[in-house]
């Protein structure tokens, strides 16, 4: 599992605060932080000597303090539709499930390469949706969903609240019989995780 | 409180459970212990149970309470009703949110708060059985649990209490010690950074007295950072890839 070559060194577990070695030696990379000129870990996890670029960093062992990124692929449910505008509650980043909500915001512009007339034809309060990060300017975080893979994943009936069937270029309620338009995701219904 | 012992340190130099004046209590440390949490921390010194559970970062609610240049930490540290002898009302009393701004506080130091603006980490405490030293002891396990939880640090905090009794100094004083002691020093300390995060003492002791009361603390920091180091290692040494 563990690859050491003869220019890096690693699988040492280090743990916050552990010296991994001074600036006059190395180039502290991700993972470490430099204090009175002395390189040490920030995270737990590996530490990696790589003396050939002379440069030491912690691959970190734990995924936490996962915060949405720019391109990051997230899942978020509508909380709210207006005609330009949608708000997702964010609640999953790639595969990752967070512990609170971060709040996104769909501009109707972002949707579909084409002219789309009315958010209401794009998502509905409480759908789940698909989205990519496009931009975090000020902790706003704007959604993106122009891609065949991105857009509803999962809808409920407007009139009964049935989950709604992916029928051709729309949604059907087979309770109901209602049609109703979304944007969906290429794999609607299909990724209910 | 039966009954009040009339000597804290017998002719031996022993004190009420049989350690000596620079012994610590015995410590159990467990990183992870919480799986709904992102991160937590149980420990156990001597009678004391705490749990420690780490939440964040996350979106602050209400949105005025975010800081635009760097997270924001909210420590709650609660005594559960059966934690002493008599019942403890679950209300937070003066004293639990006294301790939940020193723990913060001492805990804010260690964290790189600047990584995450507008955001908010929640640690929860609470004492599951209190025997003194419960702030320390917390202090210790919500480090471990913040460590657990991924989150960017500087160092560990370790956490240790020395304290004056019947005209000793000792180690890591327990209830009753507290109670009937002369004085009570309670130290937070960064172990690799050689900072100190926290530093109190109620009661009174002379300057040398004092001196050696912080020494015997900071020693008492550094078997318990042995301690907490090898409660992560536990947990993490195995682990080749990276937890989802």
């Amino acid at each position: 599992m563990c690859s050491q070559s003869s220019e890096q060194q690693s699988d040492n577990l280090v743990l916050p605060g552990e010296r991994l070695g001074v600036i006059e030696e190395f180039i502290p990379d991700a993972g470490t932080y430099v204090k009175d000129g002395v390189i040490r870990s920030g995270v737990v996890g590996r530490s990696l000597h790589d003396s050939l670029n002379k440069r030491v960093s912690v691959v970190p062992l734990i995924h936490g303090a996962m915060l949405p990124k720019v391109e990051s692929v997230i899942l978020g449910q509508v909380s709210s539709v207006q005609t330009q505008n949608a708000i997702v509650r964010i609640f999953k980043i790639g595969k990752k499930q967070l512990s609170g909500v971060f709040t996104g915001i769909l501009h109707i512009s972002d949707v579909q390469p084409r002219y789309v007339e009315s958010m209401f034809n794009v998502c509905k309060p409480a759908d789940i949706i698909r989205a990519k990060v496009i931009s975090e300017k000020n902790k706003t975080y704007h959604l993106f969903t122009k891609d065949k893979n991105l857009g509803v994943v999962y809808a409920l009936c407007s009139q009964c609240g049935y989950s709604l069937e992916s029928k051709r270029q729309s949604l059907y309620c087979p309770r109901c019989g209602r049609i109703e338009k979304r944007k969906t995701a290429l794999d609607y219904g299909k990724d209910i995780t | 409180m039966s009954r009040k012992p009339e000597k804290l340190i017998d002719k031996k130099g022993l004190r009420l459970d049989g350690r000596k004046p620079d012994e610590l209590r015995p410590i159990k440390i467990e990183a992870g212990a919480l799986s709904n949490a992102d991160g937590s921390a149980y420990i156990e010194q001597g009678k004391n149970k705490i749990l420690a559970a780490v939440y964040g970062p996350k979106e602050v609610h209400p949105k005025h309470l975010a800081l635009q240049d760097r997270m924001v930490i909210r420590c709650r540290y609660h005594m559960a009703p059966f934690s002493v002898q008599e019942r403890k009302s679950p209300a937070p009393s003066r004293r639990e949110i006294e301790l939940s701004k020193v723990i913060r506080e001492s805990l804010e130091p260690s964290i790189f708060l600047e990584y995450y603006p507008r955001t908010i980490i929640d640690v929860f405490i609470e004492v599951l059985q209190a025997d003194g030293g419960t702030r320390c002891a917390s202090i210790t396990a919500a480090s471990i649990a913040l460590a657990d939880a991924g989150i960017p640090m500087r160092d560990l905090v370790v956490a240790c209490a020395a304290g004056k009794v019947d005209d000793t100094i000792v180690l890591d004083l327990m209830d009753t010690e507290d109670k009937m002691g002369t004085a009570d020093v309670p130290l937070a300390l960064m172990p690799n950074l050689k900072a100190l995060t926290l530093l109190q003492m109620d009661g009174i002791l002379t300057s040398k007295e004092f001196e050696s009361a912080v020494n015997l603390a900071l020693e008492g920091c550094k078997k318990i950072y042995t301690l907490q180091k090898e409660a992560l290692r536990t947990k993490y040494v195995n682990m080749k890839e990276v937890e989802e």
